[in-house]
């Protein structure tokens, strides 16, 4: 399955008009930025595999770059004669942005005095996680309609931009990832140099987190995951090319930035592989990767694999640990031991993590192993426990309201009391406002 | 799983006290994340992803961000599908739903299991798990306070396609100061079980070649079709062949190549060279009373999401035997 990450350049384009096979195709330009230049690099598929590990990227070692060193910035072909700043307004249009629904939120978060005023400055909604409000907020500022400070002036790449990523990061934060794909199409094609690249500076003028956030959001929109694994290797070319500037020019902050920016886009390229389903595509990429030692690649290797279902070579995952990641190793076997349904060694390892880290995950799967064997009870108790501390990820909500359904029939009560434990919570930027789905209600 | 309620043999027309609750106990599942990083961030270093994006919250640092699969698991989310060749586990809980205060307790609780399957077999009982917890072995009841909960595990192996339906007998005593009462309910829970893999095979027999021993040989090839909605790995197919025979492995255990990984859909193809192992030709080897010979089973075990195992056996595999 490997074959996706090396499907030639021209196949990048949109698949709408089949006629056109008869034809002789034109390869469609449509998603195709200035920084594409190098096209030949993704024609092997041995290549294509290593792209994405930092190591292969320094100009020493790839031979096609130094080559034929690409000075010279590729030039966009803005039409009329002189730079002007561009246009922004087709992304202040009211209709983009949809209302958000009040339904799925739970009565104890709807009623809360926690509940922010329409006053609250963005950065404060951000930081006491009310996602929801702060999404709302973004979209009334882009559209005009805040009642503080002018209205947003179309030109304004940088407000505009901010506001749109809050706005979609945002909505993927209060699970309306849905309606961010929707929203996120009023972008159209973020390679577009006559939208997008500034005529004088020639950067990309949109957030690079943006960037790498609307390839998801479009792969969703148009229903086409693969799409995402050929944006996500469009973003690493042009990430290399700025580890090569950055190199030059002897800028070591820029060159780690951008060096850690390709490392993330190569996980993401693997996460995007499970997406569509080619899990041995993706263990294959992931293969292809560098481990930076910190224990994180193993681990999603391994996860990986256990999410294929194949034990054998998780293991083989943690054997590769080294002693600085021994918790890794300690979880990838205990993960293991619970697809081989021994729930009970698993346990046992769960147990022996270090009860003064505080570590979600550990408590969380330690009930899990509780309730596979029959000690639902004590699995109870522990997730209780967890939120009793403080946590609240959906997994440990929806678990614990699982807990509740299987003790009780009147697990209404018990689950709606759980979300008004919940609401009373510190608020932080770990999200605050939670859905009826967490709760199960 | 739909399910229904019975109120067998139980003239009393209050409600009951203990109330039965199931869930399918399929593997649990990775979560899934998506991080992203935190709005207003600096443009000129790398920040760490917004809390709110990852699937729990660390101190040790345990969450290999930004990748897609994190370590945290969830209970299943829903029924699923259930398949031939899979373990079906469920586990049940009856549960003391009076009010703390109430005047009456609820004394020997038991639940009882069983399973209808399509075919003749009928209704098996099914054994409770676990062995000893609550200080009481499975078969012995059990006293709830109020709000407590008695949870039993049972495992099945699917083997047929169609209607199965899983019974949970619960039945307690219900006792107040003065008068005391045994109360019995049934619910029924139906389930559709659907074939995972469909096999075909088909048995050549080799030509004799000139140097070799007049040993007869078979090749056997098997698709293996993947007909579920889930990717699976096999993990091994095996022979297991009759008396008077040995066979060779010529699909990937024997090279030591990855294990095929099928999508639904997806077929593989796989292949064995079965041979006769005596001296005395027919001597033996046993034939059928119409004539064939019977090579034996083909076991194919495969693994799916988070470890889920299945595992099926065909019928007696032949060849028709020309005589000599």
């Amino acid at each position: 399955m490997s074959d996706l990450l090396s499907t030639p350049p021209q196949d990048q384009g949109h698949r709408r008009n089949k006629a056109s096979i008869t034809r002789a195709t034109r390869p469609r330009s449509s998603t195709k930025g200035p920084l594409d230049a190098d096209n030949g690099l993704l024609t092997s598929p041995a290549a294509s595999a290593s792209q994405l590990s930092p190591t292969l990227m320094s100009p020493a070692r790839s031979p096609s770059n130094t080559a034929h060193p690409r000075q010279a910035p590729p030039s966009p072909t803005p039409q009329l004669g002189e730079a002007r700043p561009k246009d922004f307004a087709f992304l202040l249009q009211p209709e983009i942005y949809h209302p958000l629904n009040l339904q799925n939120i739970p009565p104890a978060f709807r009623n809360s005095q926690k509940q922010p005023g329409p006053e609250v400055p963005i950065d404060q909604l951000l930081a006491k996680g009310h996602f929801r409000a702060a999404a709302i907020a973004a979209a009334q500022e882009l559209t005009g309609s805040v009642i503080n400070g002018s209205s947003i002036d179309p030109h304004d790449a940088n407000r505009i931009f901010r506001l749109l990523y809050t706005r979609l990061a945002c909505l993927t934060l209060i699970d309306a990832t849905s309606l961010a794909a929707q929203e996120a199409k009023a972008l159209e094609d973020l390679n577009d140099p006559r939208r997008y690249i500034d005529d004088i500076t020639n950067e990309h003028l949109a957030p690079w987190e943006l960037r790498v956030l609307h390839v998801r959001l479009q792969a969703l929109g148009f229903g086409d995951p693969r799409r995402a694994v050929m944006s996500y290797h469009d973003l690493a070319r042009e990430a290399r090319e700025n580890i090569r500037k950055a190199s030059l020019a002897h800028d070591n902050s820029a060159r780690e930035l951008w060096k850690s920016r390709l490392h993330e886009l190569g996980i993401k390229v693997a996460g995007a592989l499970i997406e569509m389903d080619d899990l041995s595509g993706a263990a294959h990429h992931l293969g292809s990767l560098r481990d930076r030692g910190d224990g994180k690649l193993a681990l999603s290797k391994a996860l990986l694999w256990l999410h294929l279902g194949d034990t054998r070579n998780a293991k083989l995952c943690a054997s590769q640990c080294s002693e600085d990641t021994e918790n890794v190793e300690k979880i990838i076997l205990a993960l293991c031991d619970m697809a081989d349904s021994n729930y009970e060694l698993a346990l046992q390892k769960w147990q022996e993590f270090d009860i003064m880290a505080v570590d979600e995950m550990v408590g969380v799967n330690q009930a899990v192993c509780l309730i596979y064997l029959g000690r639902i009870q004590e699995g109870r108790t522990i997730l209780e426990k967890l939120v009793d501390s403080g946590l609240s990820s959906h997994t440990l909500l929806f678990n614990l309201s699982t807990t509740y359904e299987l003790c009780s029939e009147r697990n209404r009560l018990l689950k709606g009391r759980l979300s008004e434990k919940v609401a009373n919570m510190e608020e932080s930027p770990f999200g605050w406002e939670k859905t009826n789905a967490d709760f199960k209600l | 799983m739909s399910h229904q309620a019975y109120a067998s043999h139980d003239p009393v027309k209050e409600p009951h006290s203990v109330s039965v609750k199931v869930l399918r106990l399929s593997q649990p599942s990775l979560v899934t994340q998506y991080p992203v990083d935190p709005p207003f961030s600096p443009p000129t270093t790398k920040s760490q992803p917004a809390p709110a994006s990852l699937a729990y919250k660390s101190a040790s640092n345990t969450n290999p961000d930004p990748f897609l699969l994190s370590p945290i698991l969830n209970l299943p989310v829903s029924f699923g599908s259930a398949y031939v060749g899979e373990t079906f586990s469920c586990t049940l809980c009856a549960n003391n739903d009076l009010p703390p205060d109430a005047a009456k307790r609820i004394r020997d609780v038991r639940i009882e299991a069983e399973m209808k399957t399509p075919g003749l077999g009928g209704t098996q009982k099914l054994e409770l798990g676990p062995a000893n917890i609550h200080g009481a072995t499975p078969a012995g009841g059990v006293d709830l306070e109020p709000g407590g909960t008695l949870q039993r595990i049972v495992g099945f192996d699917l083997k047929e396609e169609g209607n199965h339906v899983l019974a949970v007998t619960v039945s307690y005593s219900e006792a107040t100061e003065t008068s005391g009462r045994t109360r019995t309910f049934r619910k029924l829970y139906q389930f559709i079980c659907k074939a995972s893999l469909i096999v075909r095979t088909k048995v050549s027999a080799l030509e004799p070649s000139a140097n070799s021993s007049s040993y007869r040989k078979w090749v056997l090839e098997a698709q293996l079709e993947n007909c579920s909605e889930d990717v699976i790995q096999l993990e091994k197919v095996v022979l297991d062949v009759e008396e008077g025979l040995g066979y060779q492995d010529c699909n990937w255990l024997s090279d030591g190549d990855k294990k095929p990984v099928l999508h639904p859909g997806e077929i593989e193809q796989v292949c064995f060279l079965v041979q006769e192992k005596g001296a005395d030709a027919d001597g033996g080897l046993r034939l059928t009373t119409d004539g064939r010979l019977i090579f034996g089973v083909l076991g194919i075990g495969w693994r799916g999401e988070m470890g889920c195992r299945g595992f099926l056996s065909t019928g007696k595999l032949g060849a028709r035997i020309a005589a000599r």
